[in-house]
Protein backbone atom coordinates (compact mmCIF):
# COMPACT_ATOMS: atom_id res chain seq x y z
CA UNK A 1 0.00 0.00 0.00
CA UNK A 2 1.65 3.15 -1.09
CA UNK A 3 0.85 6.45 -2.73
CA UNK A 4 4.32 7.50 -3.85
CA UNK A 5 5.89 6.47 -7.12
CA UNK A 6 8.51 3.94 -6.10
CA UNK A 7 9.77 2.85 -9.50
CA UNK A 8 13.50 2.34 -9.60
CA UNK A 9 13.57 1.17 -5.99
CA UNK A 10 13.58 -2.29 -4.53
CA UNK A 11 9.94 -1.87 -3.51
CA UNK A 12 8.48 -4.61 -5.76
CA UNK A 13 10.86 -7.21 -4.25
CA UNK A 14 10.20 -6.01 -0.72
CA UNK A 15 6.46 -5.96 -1.32
CA UNK A 16 6.56 -9.56 -2.51
CA UNK A 17 8.55 -10.66 0.54
CA UNK A 18 6.14 -8.85 2.85
CA UNK A 19 2.89 -10.28 1.53
CA UNK A 20 0.33 -10.46 4.31
CA UNK A 21 1.97 -7.67 6.33
CA UNK A 22 0.50 -4.20 6.66
CA UNK A 23 3.16 -1.99 5.18
CA UNK A 24 3.53 1.58 4.00
CA UNK A 25 6.53 2.56 1.92
CA UNK A 26 8.28 5.83 1.31
CA UNK A 27 11.29 6.88 -0.71
CA UNK A 28 14.11 7.95 1.58
CA UNK A 29 17.16 10.03 0.65
CA UNK A 30 19.26 6.93 0.03
CA UNK A 31 17.23 3.89 0.96
CA UNK A 32 13.63 2.78 0.79
CA UNK A 33 11.81 3.23 4.09
CA UNK A 34 8.95 0.94 5.11
CA UNK A 35 6.63 1.48 8.06
CA UNK A 36 5.24 -1.63 9.71
CA UNK A 37 2.87 -1.85 12.73
CA UNK A 38 4.73 -3.05 15.79
CA UNK A 39 2.73 -6.24 16.24
CA UNK A 40 3.86 -7.42 12.85
CA UNK A 41 7.36 -6.02 12.73
CA UNK A 42 9.36 -9.04 13.86
CA UNK A 43 7.33 -11.35 11.62
CA UNK A 44 8.08 -8.98 8.77
CA UNK A 45 11.80 -8.82 9.63
CA UNK A 46 11.97 -12.59 9.64
CA UNK A 47 10.24 -12.72 6.27
CA UNK A 48 12.66 -10.12 4.90
CA UNK A 49 15.58 -12.23 6.05
CA UNK A 50 14.27 -15.57 4.83
CA UNK A 51 12.78 -14.50 1.50
CA UNK A 52 15.24 -15.47 -1.24
CA UNK A 53 14.23 -12.50 -3.37
CA UNK A 54 15.62 -9.99 -0.88
CA UNK A 55 17.44 -11.99 1.87
CA UNK A 56 18.26 -9.18 4.27
CA UNK A 57 20.80 -11.18 6.25
CA UNK A 58 22.78 -8.28 7.71
CA UNK A 59 21.50 -5.94 10.40
CA UNK A 60 23.44 -2.73 10.02
CA UNK A 61 21.98 -0.79 12.88
CA UNK A 62 19.06 -0.77 15.27
CA UNK A 63 18.05 2.31 17.16
CA UNK A 64 15.17 4.50 18.23
CA UNK A 65 14.01 8.07 17.76
CA UNK A 66 11.99 9.87 20.42
CA UNK A 67 9.25 11.85 18.71
CA UNK A 68 7.88 13.13 22.02
CA UNK A 69 4.07 13.16 21.79
CA UNK A 70 4.00 10.90 18.76
CA UNK A 71 5.72 8.01 20.52
CA UNK A 72 9.06 6.36 19.92
CA UNK A 73 10.14 5.02 16.53
CA UNK A 74 12.27 1.88 16.38
CA UNK A 75 14.47 1.97 13.29
CA UNK A 76 16.14 -1.04 11.69
CA UNK A 77 18.71 -0.63 8.93
CA UNK A 78 19.00 -3.81 6.92
CA UNK A 79 21.37 -4.92 4.21
CA UNK A 80 21.41 -7.87 1.91
CA UNK A 81 24.93 -9.16 1.26
CA UNK A 82 23.72 -11.22 -1.70
CA UNK A 83 21.48 -8.67 -3.42
CA UNK A 84 23.25 -5.53 -2.18
CA UNK A 85 19.90 -4.04 -1.15
CA UNK A 86 19.41 -1.53 1.62
CA UNK A 87 16.20 -1.08 3.53
CA UNK A 88 15.08 0.98 6.49
CA UNK A 89 12.27 -0.51 8.57
CA UNK A 90 10.44 1.70 11.03
CA UNK A 91 7.79 0.98 13.59
CA UNK A 92 6.12 3.35 16.01
CA UNK A 93 5.53 2.54 19.67
CA UNK A 94 2.87 4.54 21.54
CA UNK A 95 4.07 6.34 24.66
CA UNK A 96 1.74 4.37 26.95
CA UNK A 97 3.12 1.00 25.88
CA UNK A 98 6.77 1.07 24.80
CA UNK A 99 7.07 -2.63 24.05
CA UNK A 100 8.11 -4.48 20.92
CA UNK A 101 9.19 -8.06 20.23
CA UNK A 102 12.91 -8.73 20.14
CA UNK A 103 14.74 -9.18 16.85
CA UNK A 104 17.51 -11.27 18.42
CA UNK A 105 15.88 -14.43 17.07
CA UNK A 106 16.28 -13.02 13.56
CA UNK A 107 19.82 -11.67 13.83
CA UNK A 108 22.00 -12.42 16.87
CA UNK A 109 23.69 -9.09 16.29
CA UNK A 110 20.54 -7.32 17.46
CA UNK A 111 21.37 -8.33 21.03
CA UNK A 112 23.56 -5.44 22.19
CA UNK A 113 21.85 -2.93 19.93
CA UNK A 114 18.53 -3.70 21.62
CA UNK A 115 20.09 -3.57 25.05
CA UNK A 116 21.44 -0.13 24.28
CA UNK A 117 18.14 1.08 22.83
CA UNK A 118 16.27 -0.30 25.84
CA UNK A 119 18.34 1.53 28.43
CA UNK A 120 18.56 4.76 26.46
CA UNK A 121 14.87 5.06 25.58
CA UNK A 122 13.07 2.89 28.11
CA UNK A 123 11.76 0.58 25.41
CA UNK A 124 11.14 -3.03 26.41
CA UNK A 125 12.11 -5.73 23.94
CA UNK A 126 9.82 -8.65 24.70
CA UNK A 127 11.67 -11.96 24.83
CA UNK A 128 15.18 -10.51 24.87
CA UNK A 129 17.59 -13.22 26.09
CA UNK A 130 19.82 -10.89 28.12
CA UNK A 131 17.97 -7.75 29.20
CA UNK A 132 20.78 -6.21 31.28
CA UNK A 133 22.02 -2.66 30.79
CA UNK A 134 24.86 -2.28 28.33
CA UNK A 135 26.50 1.13 28.68
CA UNK A 136 24.72 2.48 31.76
CA UNK A 137 25.26 1.43 35.36
CA UNK A 138 23.09 -1.49 36.41
CA UNK A 139 21.04 0.53 38.88
CA UNK A 140 20.21 3.24 36.39
CA UNK A 141 16.83 1.92 35.33
CA UNK A 142 14.45 4.78 36.00
CA UNK A 143 15.82 7.47 33.70
CA UNK A 144 16.42 7.29 29.97
CA UNK A 145 19.18 9.56 28.69
CA UNK A 146 18.30 9.74 25.00
CA UNK A 147 14.71 10.73 25.54
CA UNK A 148 13.99 14.32 24.67
CA UNK A 149 12.63 14.91 28.18
CA UNK A 150 15.96 13.98 29.76
CA UNK A 151 18.07 17.02 30.63
CA UNK A 152 21.60 17.32 29.34
CA UNK A 153 23.09 17.45 32.83
CA UNK A 154 25.07 20.52 33.84
CA UNK A 155 24.87 22.34 30.53
CA UNK A 156 21.14 22.74 30.88
CA UNK A 157 21.33 23.32 34.60
CA UNK A 158 23.72 26.20 33.99
CA UNK A 159 21.70 27.60 31.15
CA UNK A 160 18.53 27.20 33.16
CA UNK A 161 15.16 27.81 31.65
CA UNK A 162 16.59 28.87 28.31
CA UNK A 163 16.65 25.23 27.31
CA UNK A 164 13.12 24.51 28.50
CA UNK A 165 14.21 23.05 31.82
CA UNK A 166 11.47 22.89 34.40
CA UNK A 167 11.66 23.34 38.16
CA UNK A 168 10.40 19.81 38.68
CA UNK A 169 13.39 18.19 36.97
CA UNK A 170 15.82 20.13 39.12
CA UNK B 1 54.45 -42.35 32.76
CA UNK B 2 51.02 -41.05 33.64
CA UNK B 3 48.66 -43.23 35.59
CA UNK B 4 45.14 -43.11 34.27
CA UNK B 5 42.80 -41.79 36.93
CA UNK B 6 40.46 -44.30 38.47
CA UNK B 7 37.68 -41.80 38.86
CA UNK B 8 36.83 -38.34 37.59
CA UNK B 9 38.10 -35.62 39.86
CA UNK B 10 35.72 -32.85 40.60
CA UNK B 11 36.89 -29.57 39.15
CA UNK B 12 35.78 -26.09 39.89
CA UNK B 13 35.46 -23.33 37.31
CA UNK B 14 37.47 -20.24 38.07
CA UNK B 15 36.40 -16.70 37.30
CA UNK B 16 39.07 -14.31 36.10
CA UNK B 17 38.44 -10.62 35.80
CA UNK B 18 40.34 -8.90 32.99
CA UNK B 19 40.30 -5.12 32.95
CA UNK B 20 38.87 -2.54 32.88
CA UNK B 21 42.32 -1.07 33.32
CA UNK B 22 44.62 -3.56 31.79
CA UNK B 23 46.93 -2.94 28.81
CA UNK B 24 45.71 -6.01 26.93
CA UNK B 25 42.14 -4.74 26.79
CA UNK B 26 43.12 -1.76 24.63
CA UNK B 27 41.30 0.76 26.75
CA UNK B 28 38.66 0.55 29.42
CA UNK B 29 37.11 -2.76 28.53
CA UNK B 30 36.36 -5.44 31.06
CA UNK B 31 35.64 -9.09 30.56
CA UNK B 32 35.00 -11.85 33.03
CA UNK B 33 36.40 -15.17 31.88
CA UNK B 34 35.13 -18.45 33.26
CA UNK B 35 37.98 -20.90 32.91
CA UNK B 36 38.36 -24.61 33.36
CA UNK B 37 42.07 -25.21 33.70
CA UNK B 38 43.58 -23.21 30.87
CA UNK B 39 40.48 -23.28 28.69
CA UNK B 40 37.96 -20.46 28.47
CA UNK B 41 34.41 -21.70 29.04
CA UNK B 42 32.55 -18.42 29.03
CA UNK B 43 33.20 -14.73 28.44
CA UNK B 44 31.04 -11.93 29.77
CA UNK B 45 32.12 -8.58 28.32
CA UNK B 46 31.34 -5.30 30.08
CA UNK B 47 31.48 -2.02 28.23
CA UNK B 48 30.32 1.50 28.92
CA UNK B 49 33.22 2.84 30.96
CA UNK B 50 33.88 5.49 28.34
CA UNK B 51 30.28 6.40 27.64
CA UNK B 52 30.04 10.17 27.26
CA UNK B 53 26.64 10.45 25.63
CA UNK B 54 28.00 11.56 22.26
CA UNK B 55 24.64 11.07 20.60
CA UNK B 56 22.81 13.23 23.10
CA UNK B 57 25.51 15.91 22.98
CA UNK B 58 25.34 16.06 19.19
CA UNK B 59 21.65 16.92 19.40
CA UNK B 60 22.67 20.20 21.01
CA UNK B 61 25.56 21.01 18.67
CA UNK B 62 25.19 22.62 15.29
CA UNK B 63 26.63 20.94 12.25
CA UNK B 64 30.09 22.54 12.47
CA UNK B 65 30.51 21.58 16.11
CA UNK B 66 29.15 18.11 15.49
CA UNK B 67 31.74 17.18 12.90
CA UNK B 68 34.45 18.20 15.36
CA UNK B 69 32.91 16.08 18.06
CA UNK B 70 32.98 13.01 15.83
CA UNK B 71 36.78 12.98 16.25
CA UNK B 72 36.23 12.15 19.88
CA UNK B 73 34.17 9.08 19.10
CA UNK B 74 36.82 7.43 16.94
CA UNK B 75 40.14 9.00 17.82
CA UNK B 76 42.33 6.60 15.84
CA UNK B 77 40.51 7.25 12.59
CA UNK B 78 39.07 10.69 13.13
CA UNK B 79 39.00 11.63 9.45
CA UNK B 80 36.82 8.63 8.68
CA UNK B 81 34.48 9.47 11.52
CA UNK B 82 34.15 13.09 10.38
CA UNK B 83 33.47 11.91 6.87
CA UNK B 84 30.31 10.01 7.80
CA UNK B 85 28.98 12.98 9.72
CA UNK B 86 29.62 15.59 7.05
CA UNK B 87 28.23 13.30 4.37
CA UNK B 88 25.04 12.95 6.37
CA UNK B 89 24.74 16.73 6.69
CA UNK B 90 25.47 17.18 2.99
CA UNK B 91 22.78 14.65 2.08
CA UNK B 92 20.20 16.41 4.24
CA UNK B 93 21.18 19.95 3.27
CA UNK B 94 21.61 19.08 -0.40
CA UNK B 95 25.21 20.26 -0.71
CA UNK B 96 27.39 19.30 -3.65
CA UNK B 97 31.01 18.71 -2.64
CA UNK B 98 33.64 20.02 -5.12
CA UNK B 99 35.87 17.49 -6.85
CA UNK B 100 39.09 18.64 -5.21
CA UNK B 101 37.61 18.34 -1.73
CA UNK B 102 36.48 14.80 -2.51
CA UNK B 103 39.93 13.70 -3.64
CA UNK B 104 41.59 15.29 -0.61
CA UNK B 105 39.06 13.64 1.69
CA UNK B 106 39.79 10.31 0.12
CA UNK B 107 43.56 10.72 0.50
CA UNK B 108 43.22 11.70 4.14
CA UNK B 109 40.80 8.86 4.93
CA UNK B 110 43.13 6.30 3.42
CA UNK B 111 46.12 7.80 5.23
CA UNK B 112 44.11 7.57 8.39
CA UNK B 113 43.40 3.93 7.66
CA UNK B 114 47.15 3.40 7.35
CA UNK B 115 47.92 5.13 10.62
CA UNK B 116 45.14 3.23 12.38
CA UNK B 117 46.33 -0.12 11.02
CA UNK B 118 49.90 0.67 12.09
CA UNK B 119 48.54 1.23 15.57
CA UNK B 120 46.87 -2.17 15.32
CA UNK B 121 50.03 -3.89 14.14
CA UNK B 122 52.05 -2.46 17.00
CA UNK B 123 49.51 -3.24 19.70
CA UNK B 124 48.76 -6.66 18.29
CA UNK B 125 52.45 -7.49 18.30
CA UNK B 126 52.47 -6.86 22.02
CA UNK B 127 49.35 -9.02 22.48
CA UNK B 128 51.11 -11.87 20.73
CA UNK B 129 54.17 -11.43 22.89
CA UNK B 130 56.64 -9.81 20.49
CA UNK B 131 57.53 -7.14 22.99
CA UNK B 132 58.78 -3.75 21.92
CA UNK B 133 60.03 -4.07 18.38
CA UNK B 134 56.79 -4.00 16.36
CA UNK B 135 55.33 -1.34 18.57
CA UNK B 136 58.26 1.00 18.03
CA UNK B 137 58.35 0.25 14.31
CA UNK B 138 54.64 0.95 14.06
CA UNK B 139 54.92 4.10 16.08
CA UNK B 140 57.64 5.43 13.81
CA UNK B 141 55.48 4.98 10.70
CA UNK B 142 52.34 6.24 12.37
CA UNK B 143 54.18 9.30 13.60
CA UNK B 144 55.11 10.26 10.03
CA UNK B 145 51.45 10.17 9.02
CA UNK B 146 50.29 12.03 12.10
CA UNK B 147 52.90 14.73 11.44
CA UNK B 148 51.43 15.20 7.99
CA UNK B 149 47.94 15.50 9.47
CA UNK B 150 49.23 18.12 11.86
CA UNK B 151 50.69 20.14 9.01
CA UNK B 152 47.33 20.06 7.26
CA UNK B 153 44.82 20.49 10.05
CA UNK B 154 46.86 21.90 12.91
CA UNK B 155 46.14 18.97 15.20
CA UNK B 156 47.59 15.53 15.65
CA UNK B 157 44.41 13.64 16.48
CA UNK B 158 41.33 15.87 16.64
CA UNK B 159 41.39 17.33 13.15
CA UNK B 160 37.94 18.90 12.60
CA UNK B 161 39.15 19.36 9.03
CA UNK B 162 36.18 18.02 7.08
CA UNK B 163 33.32 20.49 7.12
CA UNK B 164 29.86 20.15 5.65
CA UNK B 165 30.31 21.10 2.00
CA UNK B 166 34.03 20.51 1.79
CA UNK B 167 37.12 21.21 3.85
CA UNK B 168 38.02 23.75 6.47
CA UNK B 169 40.82 25.21 4.33
CA UNK B 170 43.01 24.09 1.48
CA UNK B 171 45.99 21.79 1.98
CA UNK B 172 49.53 23.24 2.06
CA UNK B 173 51.27 23.86 -1.27
CA UNK B 174 53.73 21.00 -0.81
CA UNK B 175 50.91 18.53 -0.05
CA UNK B 176 51.60 16.13 -2.90
CA UNK B 177 55.32 15.92 -2.21
CA UNK B 178 54.72 15.41 1.49
CA UNK B 179 52.20 12.62 0.91
CA UNK B 180 54.60 10.89 -1.48
CA UNK B 181 57.35 11.21 1.10
CA UNK B 182 55.12 9.65 3.77
CA UNK B 183 54.04 6.87 1.42
CA UNK B 184 57.65 5.97 0.80
CA UNK B 185 58.27 5.30 4.48
CA UNK B 186 54.85 3.64 4.80
CA UNK B 187 55.64 1.20 2.04
CA UNK B 188 58.89 0.30 3.76
CA UNK B 189 57.03 -0.02 7.06
CA UNK B 190 54.50 -2.46 5.62
CA UNK B 191 57.36 -4.52 4.19
CA UNK B 192 59.11 -4.51 7.57
CA UNK B 193 56.02 -5.83 9.29
CA UNK B 194 55.49 -8.46 6.65
CA UNK B 195 58.98 -9.76 7.31
CA UNK B 196 58.86 -9.31 11.03
CA UNK B 197 55.48 -10.91 11.77
CA UNK B 198 53.94 -12.67 8.76
CA UNK B 199 57.03 -14.70 8.08
CA UNK B 200 57.72 -15.35 11.73
CA UNK B 201 57.16 -19.01 12.53
CA UNK B 202 56.36 -18.43 16.18
CA UNK B 203 53.89 -15.68 15.31
CA UNK B 204 52.09 -17.94 12.88
CA UNK B 205 51.99 -20.87 15.26
CA UNK B 206 50.48 -18.55 17.83
CA UNK B 207 47.80 -17.05 15.58
CA UNK B 208 46.76 -19.61 12.96
CA UNK B 209 43.59 -21.53 13.69
CA UNK B 210 42.86 -19.46 16.80
CA UNK B 211 39.52 -17.72 17.36
CA UNK B 212 37.87 -18.77 14.11
CA UNK B 213 34.49 -17.48 13.08
CA UNK B 214 32.57 -18.62 10.02
CA UNK B 215 31.22 -16.31 7.33
CA UNK B 216 27.58 -17.01 8.29
CA UNK B 217 28.20 -16.26 11.96
CA UNK B 218 30.12 -13.10 11.14
CA UNK B 219 27.23 -11.81 9.03
CA UNK B 220 24.70 -12.79 11.68
CA UNK B 221 26.58 -10.86 14.36
CA UNK B 222 26.79 -7.83 12.10
CA UNK B 223 30.57 -7.76 12.02
CA UNK B 224 32.24 -5.51 9.49
CA UNK B 225 35.59 -4.30 8.26
CA UNK B 226 38.69 -6.50 8.14
CA UNK B 227 37.16 -8.66 10.88
CA UNK B 228 34.40 -9.92 8.58
CA UNK B 229 36.51 -9.93 5.42
CA UNK B 230 38.94 -12.30 7.14
CA UNK B 231 36.09 -14.82 7.21
CA UNK B 232 35.81 -14.63 3.44
CA UNK B 233 32.92 -12.16 3.16
CA UNK B 234 33.85 -9.45 0.65
CA UNK B 235 31.84 -6.82 2.49
CA UNK B 236 33.40 -3.41 1.98
CA UNK B 237 31.26 -0.28 1.74
CA UNK B 238 33.86 1.31 -0.52
CA UNK B 239 33.16 -1.38 -3.08
CA UNK B 240 29.48 -2.19 -2.46
CA UNK B 241 28.20 1.38 -2.43
CA UNK B 242 31.09 3.58 -3.57
CA UNK B 243 31.17 7.05 -2.05
CA UNK B 244 33.69 9.84 -2.70
CA UNK B 245 35.69 8.63 -5.73
CA UNK B 246 36.23 5.00 -4.84
CA UNK B 247 34.51 3.88 -8.03
CA UNK B 248 37.09 5.77 -10.10
CA UNK B 249 40.22 4.16 -8.71
CA UNK B 250 41.56 0.68 -9.07
CA UNK B 251 41.93 -1.41 -5.93
CA UNK B 252 41.04 -4.84 -4.57
CA UNK B 253 38.90 -5.98 -1.67
CA UNK B 254 41.09 -8.20 0.50
CA UNK B 255 39.44 -11.27 1.96
CA UNK B 256 40.75 -14.09 4.10
CA UNK B 257 39.79 -17.74 4.10
CA UNK B 258 39.79 -19.13 7.60
CA UNK B 259 38.45 -16.27 9.70
CA UNK B 260 41.07 -16.87 12.36
CA UNK B 261 43.28 -14.41 14.21
CA UNK B 262 46.01 -14.66 11.61
CA UNK B 263 43.64 -13.85 8.77
CA UNK B 264 42.32 -10.83 10.61
CA UNK B 265 45.89 -9.62 11.03
CA UNK B 266 46.91 -10.42 7.48
CA UNK B 267 43.83 -8.83 5.90
CA UNK B 268 44.74 -5.58 7.57
CA UNK B 269 48.32 -5.77 6.39
CA UNK B 270 47.30 -6.44 2.78
CA UNK B 271 44.63 -3.78 2.99
CA UNK B 272 47.35 -1.25 3.79
CA UNK B 273 48.99 -1.97 0.46
CA UNK B 274 45.64 -1.29 -1.23
CA UNK B 275 45.38 1.99 0.64
CA UNK B 276 48.79 3.03 -0.65
CA UNK B 277 47.61 2.14 -4.16
CA UNK B 278 44.47 4.24 -3.75
CA UNK B 279 46.38 7.26 -2.44
CA UNK B 280 48.85 7.14 -5.33
CA UNK B 281 46.00 7.22 -7.83
CA UNK B 282 44.30 10.04 -5.94
CA UNK B 283 47.47 12.12 -6.06
CA UNK B 284 47.62 11.75 -9.82
CA UNK B 285 44.01 12.83 -10.22
CA UNK B 286 44.12 15.71 -7.72
CA UNK B 287 43.75 19.04 -9.48
CA UNK B 288 43.47 22.57 -8.22
CA UNK B 289 40.02 23.98 -7.67
CA UNK B 290 37.63 25.12 -5.01
CA UNK B 291 37.25 23.23 -1.75
CA UNK B 292 33.81 24.43 -0.65
CA UNK B 293 30.79 25.08 -2.86
CA UNK B 294 30.49 28.62 -4.21
CA UNK B 295 27.05 29.14 -2.78
CA UNK B 296 27.69 27.98 0.74
CA UNK B 297 24.96 29.29 3.05
CA UNK B 298 26.11 31.38 5.96
CA UNK B 299 23.94 29.45 8.37
CA UNK B 300 23.64 25.81 7.42
CA UNK B 301 20.16 24.38 7.76
CA UNK B 302 19.11 20.86 6.90
CA UNK B 303 15.79 19.92 5.37
CA UNK B 304 13.51 17.69 7.45
CA UNK B 305 14.22 14.07 6.74
CA UNK B 306 16.49 11.24 7.71
CA UNK B 307 19.49 9.51 6.25
CA UNK B 308 21.74 6.62 7.18
CA UNK B 309 25.26 7.19 5.84
CA UNK B 310 27.76 4.36 6.01
CA UNK B 311 31.43 4.57 5.21
CA UNK B 312 34.26 2.10 5.55
CA UNK B 313 36.39 3.14 8.49
CA UNK B 314 39.50 1.12 9.40
CA UNK B 315 37.55 -1.00 11.87
CA UNK B 316 34.50 -1.49 9.70
CA UNK B 317 31.30 0.23 8.89
CA UNK B 318 31.02 3.58 10.61
CA UNK B 319 27.44 4.67 10.18
CA UNK B 320 25.68 7.90 10.98
CA UNK B 321 21.90 7.88 11.22
CA UNK B 322 20.79 11.48 11.24
CA UNK B 323 17.23 12.67 11.68
CA UNK B 324 16.52 16.30 10.94
CA UNK B 325 13.37 18.26 11.64
CA UNK B 326 14.79 21.38 10.04
CA UNK B 327 17.13 23.76 11.82
CA UNK B 328 20.86 23.88 12.26
CA UNK B 329 21.35 20.77 14.38
CA UNK B 330 20.31 17.13 14.16
CA UNK B 331 17.11 16.10 15.92
CA UNK B 332 18.60 12.69 16.55
CA UNK B 333 22.02 11.32 15.77
CA UNK B 334 23.01 7.69 16.06
CA UNK B 335 26.54 6.46 15.60
CA UNK B 336 26.71 2.92 14.31
CA UNK B 337 29.88 1.62 15.83
CA UNK B 338 31.76 -1.07 13.97
CA UNK B 339 33.61 -2.17 17.09
CA UNK B 340 30.41 -2.65 19.10
CA UNK B 341 29.07 -5.14 16.58
CA UNK B 342 32.45 -6.83 16.19
CA UNK B 343 32.79 -7.12 19.93
CA UNK B 344 29.50 -8.99 20.20
CA UNK B 345 31.10 -11.93 18.46
CA UNK B 346 33.94 -12.01 21.00
CA UNK B 347 32.27 -14.65 23.14
CA UNK B 348 31.79 -17.04 20.27
CA UNK B 349 35.38 -16.57 19.11
CA UNK B 350 36.95 -17.01 22.55
CA UNK B 351 35.05 -19.95 24.02
CA UNK B 352 37.09 -23.18 24.05
CA UNK B 353 40.31 -21.27 23.44
CA UNK B 354 43.19 -20.93 25.88
CA UNK B 355 43.20 -17.93 28.20
CA UNK B 356 46.27 -16.48 26.48
CA UNK B 357 44.51 -16.81 23.14
CA UNK B 358 41.45 -14.95 24.38
CA UNK B 359 43.69 -11.90 24.61
CA UNK B 360 44.77 -12.48 21.01
CA UNK B 361 41.19 -12.74 19.84
CA UNK B 362 40.35 -9.48 21.54
CA UNK B 363 43.42 -7.85 20.02
CA UNK B 364 42.58 -9.14 16.57
CA UNK B 365 39.25 -7.31 16.35
CA UNK B 366 41.11 -4.06 17.06
CA UNK B 367 38.62 -2.29 19.29
CA UNK B 368 38.62 1.39 20.11
CA UNK B 369 36.62 1.78 23.28
CA UNK B 370 35.72 5.38 22.66
CA UNK B 371 33.91 4.22 19.55
CA UNK B 372 32.24 1.29 21.30
CA UNK B 373 30.89 3.40 24.14
CA UNK B 374 30.53 6.76 22.34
Amino acid sequence: MTTQDLTGTIWSDVDRALSGVTVRAERGLLDLIVYIPRDEVVRALRALKRDAGVSFDYLRSLTAVDNEDEGIDIVYHLYSTAKKYNLTVKTTLPNDDLTVDTATAVWRGANWLERETAEMFGVRFRGHPDPRTLLMPEDMDDTFPLRKSHPLAEIEVLQGEGMGYTEEDR
Amino acid sequence: MVASPQHEFETQDLLINVGPQHPSTHGVFRMVLTIDGEVVKDVVPYIGYLHRGAEKLCETMDFRQGSGFMDRTEYLAAHNAELSYVMAVEALAGLEVPERAQWIRMILCELNRLSSHFMFLGAFGIDVGVFGTPFIYAWREREAIIDLFEEISGDRMMYAYFRPGGLAWDVPLNFKERVREVLKSTRQGIKDFDELLTQNEIFRARTEGVGTISAEDAIDWGMSGPSIRASGVPLDVRREEPYLKYADVDWDVITGENGDVFDRYYCRLLEMRESVKIIEQCLERLESGIIVPDKMPRMLRAAPGEVYIRTEAPRGEYGIYMVSKGGNRPYRLKVRSACLSNLQALRQMSVDQYVADAILVLGSIDIVLSEVDR
